[in-house]
C-alpha cells in the first residue's frame, strides 16, 4: 500500500511529473531564448509563472459553464498523470500490463479533446475558433501518430512499453529501424503539444490564445500544467519506444542517458519550433494526409516485411 | 457553415496599433471586413494651427514613431520653399542620410513583424537585432531612439563629427553581411514561402485605382518612388534603383522591401561618401511669407504629402498630411475577403499599416 | 539535397545564437550608455539668461513658463512632467543658457512636485549693476 503511495504520489507520479514539466519548460525557454540571442527566463521562472497566475483573480464571460471549465482542466490533469504513471523510467515501471500503449495514447488525447470542449463552453468567439481548429489539428495528426506509435509495437511484437523498451536490448534501438517513423512520431508530438510550428489551435495573431482565451487564474495555471505533463509523457514515450538503451548500457548509465535523450528530444523540438513557419490549417491537413499518412503506412509496411 | 463576425482590434495580439476590423467569417474562410479608424486620432492638423513654424517641426516628428524624421523633413522642406531659403548642401545628405537609415529600420522592424505573426519568432528577434544597431547609430548621432530631432527650419541641428562616419560605415558594413545572411535565410524559407506566396494579390491597376504609393505599389509594378520622380537634392545626385516585382502578393512585398534595404545601404554609404563640407543651417526668419506650398518625399512606406498655407504670420493657416498609408487603408477590405484566417496577419502585416499616422 | 541545404541556412543561424553570446542585457544590474547627444530633462546656465522668452515662445509643449513683470524681473519655471524632451527650447536661446543634461527626473504620481524654477530673477540684483 504504501509503496503504491509512493509510485503514485512521489516517483514515476505526480511530484516526478511535477517537477520534470518545470525543468522540461524551463529549459525549452531557455534554449528559445538563446535561439533568439536573448539571455532567457531563471530557472525557477515557471514556478513563479505558475504561483502568478494562482494569485490571480479568475474570471469567465458570463455564459460560460463554469462547471465543465472547473472540471475540463481537472479531468485533463487526471488524465495526463495517469499516463505518466505508466510510461517507464529508464526501465523502471511498477504500473506495467500488456496493452499499456494504447491506454497511454488513449489518455494523452484527453487533454485535446477536453481543450476542444474548453473552447465550446467558455463562450468567447476566439474559444469557439480555437476549439474547432484544435478538432481540426487532431484529425491530421493522430492518425500518422498512431500508426507511428504502431511501429515499435509490432517490431517488439507487444503493446506494453516495458517491453518494447527492454527487448530493444536484444534488437537495438528502434530508431535505428525506424527513423521515418521517429521522425513522424516527433511531429505528431509536436501537433499533439500544440508546439509552433503547429500551434494552430493558439496562434496568437490568429485566434488570440485559442480555447484558453478566456481562461484565467488558477484555472490557466492548471492548463499550463496539464501541458507540461503532457509534453514530458510524451517524451518519455518516445525515447522508450524508439530509442531505449536501458538494457544496453550499463545499469548505473541508464538513468543519465535517459534524461539525456529526453533533453535532446526538448532540443529537437525547440529547434523545430525556431526553424518552421507556422502552417495553415489547410497545409497541416494536407501534409498530414497527402505526407504523413502514407509514410507511416510505409513505414508500418517495411516492418511488417521485416518481421516476416 | 454558419456566418459568425470576430473583431479584431482594437486591442489584439496581432496589431501593434488601435484598428478595428471586424471580419466575416465562415469556417475559416474570411468573407469580408469593415474597417473603423480613428482611434488614434490626436488632431495634429489642426493642432499645427495653434503653434509656431518651430514648435510644428517638433509637433510633425510626434505623428509616426517609426519614420518621424521623414515627416519633419517635409515639413522643414515645405517652409523653407514658402521661405525661399537655399540651404547648404550638407543639410541634404544629413538629412537624405537620415532618412534612409530610417527606412532600413523601418523595413527590419516590419520584416520582424511579418516572420512573428507566421510564427517564426527566431526570425523576428534577429531580424530587430539587426535593426538595433542603425537605431544605436541615429541614437549616437542625434541623442534620440524615436524622436531623432534632427532637423529645424532651415537646416540641420548636429553636425556629423569625426566619429560619425566612420561609424555609420562600419554599421553599414556590418549589417551588409548580416543582411545578406538574412536574405539568403528568407529567400531558401520554404514555410515563410509557404505562408506568403499567392495570399491576396492585388493587380497594377487596382493599386493605381486605390492610388496605394510605396512598397506595396511597387510590389504590384507600380513603378512609382518619390526618390526619383520628384528628388529632394541629395538623391538626384546618388545612384540608386526603383524595385518592382509584378505578382503583388505578400511574397512580392516581402521580396521589394528586401531589395529596398539593400539599395538604402547602398545610398547611406554613397552619402557618407559624398557628402560635402560646409555650414549645417541657415537662419530662418520667424515669419513665413503668404503662399501655398505642396511637398512630397518617399517615407518607408511611400509617398507622404504635406500641404502647407500660409497668410504671412508666424503660425501656419493650414497643414495638410496625407500619409502613405491612408490609400493603402482603401486596400485592405479588397484584400481581406476569400482568404483564410490565417492569412489575416500576413496580409495585415503585409501592407505594413502605420495607423498613427493614418489617423494623425 | 538541395532542400536540405536551404532548410540548413536557419539552423546554423541557430547553432550560431546559441554559440554566442547573448544581445540583451539584464537592465537594472548592468549599466546602459547614453549616447552623447542624449535630451534629457533641461538645464539653465542663470548667468546667461536674460529673460527674453523667445524658449517660452519655441516649446511646443508649455514646458517653460516666464512671468515678466519688467526687463529684470521675471522668473522662469520649468515643468518636466510636460516637457517633451524635443531640444527646441535649447536652439531658440540665442544665448545658449539653456542645455540638456542626460538626467530624467524621476517618475512620480504628483507632477507639481518636480516643477524646477530655473530662474528667479528679483530687483535687488539688478541694482548690484
Ligand atoms: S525640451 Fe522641448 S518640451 Fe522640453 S522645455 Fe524644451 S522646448 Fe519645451
Ligand atoms: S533661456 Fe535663453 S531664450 Fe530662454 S529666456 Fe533665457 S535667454 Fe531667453
Amino acid at each position: 500500500m504504501a509503496e503504491s503511495l509512493f509510485y503514485l504520489l512521489i516517483f514515476p507520479g505526480i511530484t516526478f511529473q511535477l517537477v520534470c514539466g518545470w525543468f522540461f519548460e524551463w529549459f525549452d525557454r531557455k534554449l528559445q531564448a538563446r535561439f533568439q540571442r536573448r539571455v532567457g527566463p531563471r530557472w525557477f521562472q515557471p514556478l513563479a509563472d505558475l504561483l502568478k497566475l494562482f494569485s490571480k483573480e479568475d474570471l469567465l464571460p458570463s455564459g460560460a459553464n463554469e462547471f465543465a471549465a472547473a472540471a475540463l482542466p481537472l479531468i485533463s490533469l487526471g488524465a495526463v498523470l495517469t499516463a505518466g504513471v505508466y510510461v517507464p523510467i529508464a526501465g523502471f515501471s511498477p504500473a506495467s500490463f500488456e496493452g499499456d500503449l494504447i491506454v497511454i495514447i488513449f489518455l494523452l488525447s484527453v487533454p485535446t479533446l477536453a481543450y476542444y470542449l474548453a473552447g465550446i463552453i467558455s463562450a468567447g468567439i476566439y474559444s469557439v475558433l480555437g476549439g474547432g481548429r484544435s478538432l481540426l489539428q487532431f484529425f491530421s495528426y493522430e492518425v500518422p501518430l498512431l500508426i507511428a506509435l504502431s511501429g515499435p509495437a509490432v517490431m517488439a511484437g507487444t503493446w506494453s512499453i516495458r517491453e518494447i523498451s527492454s527487448i530493444q536490448a536484444e534488437m537495438g534501438p528502434f530508431v535505428l529501424f525506424q527513423p521515418i517513423g521517429f521522425i513522424l512520431a516527433v511531429v505528431g508530438l509536436i501537433g499533439k503539444l500544440k508546439r509552433s510550428p503547429l500551434d494552430i489551435p493558439k496562434a496568437k495573431s490568429e485566434v488570440v490564445a485559442g480555447s484558453l482565451t478566456e481562461f484565467g487564474g488558477v484555472k490557466l495555471a492548471i492548463w499550463n500544467t496539464v501541458m507540461n505533463i503532457q509534453a514530458v509523457v510524451g517524451i518519455f514515450l518516445l525515447v522508450n519506444l524508439y530509442s531505449s538503451w536501458s538494457g544496453i548500457v550499463a545499469p548505473v548509465l541508464a538513468v543519465p542517458v535517459f534524461f539525456l535523450e529526453s533533453v535532446l528530444m526538448i532540443f529537437v523540438l525547440s529547434a523545430a519550433s525556431a526553424v518552421f513557419a507556422r502552417l495553415r490549417i489547410d497545409q497541416l491537413a494536407g501534409l498530414g494526409w497527402k505526407v504523413l499518412v502514407p509514410l507511416a503506412l510505409l513505414q508500418l509496411l517495411v516492418v511488417i516485411l521485416m518481421g516476416v | 457553415m454558419d456566418k459568425m463576425n470576430i473583431p479584431i482590434g482594437p486591442q489584439h495580439p496581432l496589431l501593434k496599433e488601435p484598428l478595428r476590423l471586424n471580419i466575416e467569417i465562415s469556417g475559416e474562410r474570411v468573407l469580408g471586413g469593415i474597417l473603423r479608424l480613428g482611434y488614434v486620432h490626436r488632431g495634429i492638423e489642426k493642432l499645427a494651427q495653434t503653434r509656431n513654424y518651430n514648435q510644428n517641426v517638433s509637433l510633425t516628428e510626434r505623428v509616426c514613431g517609426i519614420c518621424s524624421h521623414v515627416h519633419t523633413t517635409t515639413f522643414c522642406r515645405a517652409v523653407e520653399a514658402l521661405l525661399g531659403l537655399e540651404l547648404p548642401e550638407r543639410v541634404h545628405y544629413i538629412r537624405a542620410l537620415m532618412c534612409e537609415m530610417e527606412r532600413i529600420h523601418s523595413h527590419l522592424l516590419w520584416l520582424g513583424i511579418l516572420a512573428k505573426h507566421i510564427g517564426l519568432e527566431m526570425v523576428f528577434m534577429h531580424t530587430w537585432h539587426d535593426r538595433e544597431s542603425i537605431l544605436d547609430v541615429m541614437e549616437e548621432m542625434s541623442g534620440g531612439r524615436v524622436a531623432h530631432a534632427v532637423n529645424q527650419i532651415g537646416g540641420v541641428r548636429f553636425d556629423l563629427d569625426e566619429d560619425h562616419g566612420p561609424m555609420v560605415d562600419s554599421t553599414v558594413k556590418k549589417l551588409k553581411v548580416d543582411y545578406e545572411e538574412l536574405l539568403d535565410v528568407i529567400e531558401h524559407d520554404t514555410t515563410l514561402k509557404a505562408r506568403t506566396q499567392g495570399v491576396a494579390p492585388l493587380s497594377t491597376d487596382d493599386m493605381k485605382r486605390y492610388c496605394v504609393v510605396g512598397p506595396v505599389a511597387r510590389a504590384s509594378g507600380v513603378d512609382v518612388d518619390m526618390r526619383r520622380d520628384d528628388p529632394m537634392p541629395p538623391y538626384d545626385k546618388l545612384d540608386f534603383q526603383v524595385i518592382t516585382h509584378p505578382d503583388g502578393d505578400a511574397w512580392s512585398r516581402t521580396y521589394v522591401r528586401l531589395q529596398e534595404i539593400r539599395q538604402s545601404l547602398h545610398l547611406c554609404k554613397q552619402i557618407i561618401d559624398d557628402i560635402p563640407e560646409g555650414p549645417i543651417s541657415v537662419r530662418a526668419p520667424r515669419k513665413v511669407p503668404a503662399g501655398e506650398v505642396v511637398m512630397r518625399s518617399e517615407a518607408p512606406r511611400g509617398e507622404l504629402f504635406y500641404y502647407l498655407r500660409s497668410d504671412g504670420s508666424d503660425y501656419p493657416a493650414r497643414l495638410k498630411i496625407r500619409t502613405p498609408t491612408l490609400p493603402a487603408l482603401g486596400i485592405l477590405p479588397e484584400q481581406l475577403s476569400e482568404i483564410h484566417i490565417a492569412d489575416i496577419p500576413v496580409v495585415l502585416a503585409g501592407i505594413d499599416l502605420c495607423i498613427a499616422c493614418a489617423d494623425r | 539535397m538541395q532542400w536540405l541545404k536551404k532548410r540548413m541556412r536557419l539552423l546554423l543561424a541557430l547553432v550560431e545564437a546559441l554559440t554566442g553570446e547573448a544581445e540583451t542585457v539584464s537592465y537594472p544590474k548592468t549599466e546602459l550608455e547614453l549616447p552623447k547627444g542624449y535630451r534629457g530633462a533641461i538645464q539653465l546656465d542663470e548667468e546667461k539668461c536674460i529673460g527674453c522668452g523667445l524658449c517660452v515662445m519655441d516649446c511646443p509643449a508649455h514646458g517653460l513658463e516666464l512671468e515678466k513683470e519688467s526687463k529684470s524681473v521675471y522668473k522662469l519655471t520649468y515643468y518636466p512632467a510636460r516637457c517633451a524632451y524635443c531640444g527646441q527650447c535649447e536652439r531658440a536661446c540665442h544665448r545658449q543658457a539653456i542645455t540638456h543634461t542626460n538626467q530624467l527626473p524621476g517618475s512620480t504620481t504628483d507632477p507639481e512636485s518636480i516643477i524646477v524654477i530655473l530662474k528667479d530673477q528679483k530687483e535687488q540684483e539688478d541694482s548690484d549693476e
